[in-house]
């Protein structure tokens, strides 16, 4: 890892868009300035690090999850009409469904 | 268009109703097309699947269905990739994780989901709220543990 020393208000680049300026230093506690492009995410790695491991954990959920919710959808409100939701999507009745065991009558 | 997906086959959707996330969503960088549908067999619950990979998808939901006084509170730099002046003018998905016993379902309150019908473009952002987790449980009310038997 590179280590570079920096006094308050000095500042490093990384490559040439990303400028991180030295605030504040109080006791052990660091206050960073951060320039970066919108297209540059920047977080507080352990937030980072758990947002991430809770995407991770959603992206395992199988299509069954939502069976026999309907006793527990019934405590929640309504959703919203959200824009911008597909509304019908229904699956396509000729598209193979791997491990589809649900024996629905055709 | 159609999309290949693991979960439901294939989906014919208009390419109209694809968000796009440029910043794809954390843990998932390289994956950047989405679209949300409503859960096939009915229910409050939609998915967010991905176009770009049959097999990635996650459990989204309004919060307000679970959670009224759910804030997102963000500034304005947050809301310009994705072409949103104020957040009012989109509308805010969070993630849920399922577990087996589906009511320790759990939502994501610190890493909601902007979106942008206008643009067709969305954003996970990361709150600093130190009240809101990452397992949020939804079913957690009073009025759901009414409705469970309380023995084990």
């Amino acid at each position: 890892m590179l280590v570079l020393s920096r006094q308050k208000n000095e500042a490093i680049m990384i490559g040439d868009d990303v400028e991180i300026t030295i605030v504040d230093i109080k006791g052990d506690k660091v206050r960073l300035g951060i320039k970066a492009p919108l297209s540059v995410p920047v977080h507080r790695r352990e937030v980072y690090i758990e947002i991430k491991q809770a995407n991770v954990e959603a992206a395992k959920v199988g299509t069954e999850a939502l069976d026999g919710m309907g006793q527990f959808a019934a405590m929640l409100g309504k959703p919203a009409d959200a824009k911008g939701v597909f509304p019908a999507a229904q699956p396509d009745p000729n598209s193979a469904r791997p491990g589809g065991s649900t024996g629905k009558p055709k | 268009m159609i999309v290949a997906t693991t979960r439901f086959g294939n989906i014919e959707i208009p390419e109209s109703s694809v968000y796009s996330f440029p910043e794809g969503i954390l843990g998932f960088g390289p994956i950047k097309l989405y679209f949300i549908m409503n859960n096939p067999k009915g229910g409050p619950f939609r998915w967010l699947q991905a176009v770009e990979a049959a097999n990635l998808a996650f459990v989204v939901c309004e919060p307000q269905m679970f959670k009224p006084d759910y804030k997102v509170r963000v500034r304005p730099e947050d809301l310009a990739g994705i072409e949103l002046e104020k957040i009012e003018d989109g509308f805010v998905m969070v993630i849920l994780t399922v577990p087996a016993d589906p009511k320790e379902m759990t939502a994501n309150l610190l890493g909601p989901i902007i979106f942008n019908p206008k643009s067709m473009k969305a954003k996970q952002i990361v709150l600093n709220e130190p009240g809101y987790t990452t397992k949020y449980r939804i079913f957690q009310q009073p009025s759901a543990a009414g409705k469970q038997p309380e023995s084990k």
